[in-house]
């Protein structure tokens, strides 16, 4: 689940817009933090890759997302987490989506297959102990899920935005559509592993309450025309959390 | 007076020792400071009295030994990602159950005119 916190902070903006950021056999890695009184912990490893998948009908994207706790933390609480999107590479609309989730003892596999036509996701839920759940949920026009929104987010246009402008989300997340809104803060400079950027950044708010206060979760995306995440700032229920790129391959640009 | 310094030294130094065995090691610089701070209070209460008690000694050692792992640890252990199998055994499950399904969903083939996806 803590993986999900950083995931559900990353929200993005649910507009269709023509991806021209995001290349097909992308990687970015990123370190997921824990900050305790300003000391650092480093907990886990967080990769973004992107990839073709071909089918007989047409070339989809596939757009995964995993979380691997680093091995000193394995024997107290492990985390292997993957997320992953099937979507149309233009449009980045997405057609299937699979969350299969191992943290500790809990484990949690969710599968949504999106109808656009009915504007319906069926979903298929499988806990331990082979406890399947089987719902078809109605969707909006532009709800996305968690990955594919998170990767839309790099396909908009920051340049034409002004400070403090905001777009409201919708993301279906454990089979509920959930509405979130982010701000647009203006450009900073920041250093990175990746060196110094200038950055778009962000703040993100949403309805769920495991994402606490106002403006306390940030997201920096580099201001080309890239756009990848390279810093985030979450606050969750149980401290602080950070986001921090570690390396990156494959960009289109 | 110099009876609550050493409990919140003792305290803090066991916090420490803890702190620094777990993977949190990092964490263990704040109790082991304030364990040092509370243990010369104590130490330079008990000197007055002329009376320096062993436990504060102990304090100190405990100290030392948490602060020594915390440092050890931070120096020489590596972030890493071990034991990726099960990961990348379901990663590929995933996918080939998605290809599959993939071919069965109705996808609007006019919208991926002219795309082109490198390979």
């Amino acid at each position: 689940m803590r993986f999900t916190f950083i995931l559900l902070a990353l929200f993005s903006l649910t507009v269709n817009a023509q991806n021209t950021a995001i290349g097909t056999n992308e990687k970015l890695v990123y370190t997921a933090s824990y900050n305790m009184s300003g000391i650092l912990t480093d907990i886990a490893q967080v990769t973004m890759e992107t990839s073709p998948v071909k089918t007989s009908k047409a070339t989809l994207l596939r757009l995964k997302c995993t979380a691997a706790t680093y091995s000193k933390w394995d024997n107290f609480f492990r985390i292997r987490d993957l997320y992953e999107s099937y979507v149309n590479p233009k449009t980045l609309t997405p057609y299937l989506y699979n969350r299969d989730i191992n943290e500790g003892s809990y484990y949690k596999a969710m599968k949504y297959t999106f109808s656009h036509k009915t504007k319906t996701v069926k979903s298929i839920q499988t806990k331990r102990n082979n406890n399947i759940e089987n719902k078809t949920i109605s969707i909006g026009n532009s709800t996305k899920d968690i990955v594919s929104t998170l990767y839309s987010i790099r396909s908009f246009n920051f340049e034409n935005m002004s400070k403090g402008d905001r777009q409201s989300l919708t993301i279906i997340f454990d089979r509920k559509e959930t509405k979130a809104q982010v701000t647009y803060l203006g450009k900073e400079t920041i250093n990175t592993a990746i060196g110094k950027k200038e950055c778009y950044k962000l703040a993100i708010g949403s309805n769920e309450a495991i994402l606490q206060g106002n403006n306390s979760n940030l997201l920096w995306l580099t201001a080309d025309v890239n756009k990848i995440i390279v810093y985030g700032k979450f606050k969750i229920p149980v401290g602080n959390g950070e986001l921090k790129i570690k390396s990156v391959s494959g960009l289109i640009n | 007076m110099k009876k609550t310094f050493i409990v919140l030294a003792l305290v803090s130094s066991i916090l420490a020792t803890i702190f620094a065995v777990l993977p949190i090691s990092n964490l263990a610089i704040i109790p082991a400071l304030a364990a040092l701070i509370f243990g010369l209070v104590a130490f330079y209460l008990s000197k007055k009295t002329g009376d320096v008690k062993k436990i504060i000694q102990f304090i100190f050692l405990l100290t030392i030994v948490a602060l020594s792992l915390t440092i050890f640890k931070a120096v020489f252990t590596t972030t890493e990602v071990a034991d990726t199998k099960t990961l990348d055994t379901k990663e590929t499950q995933l996918k080939e159950e998605a290809i599959e399904e993939l071919e069965n969903i109705d996808i609007d083939v006019e919208e991926f005119e002219d795309i082109d996806i490198a390979q």
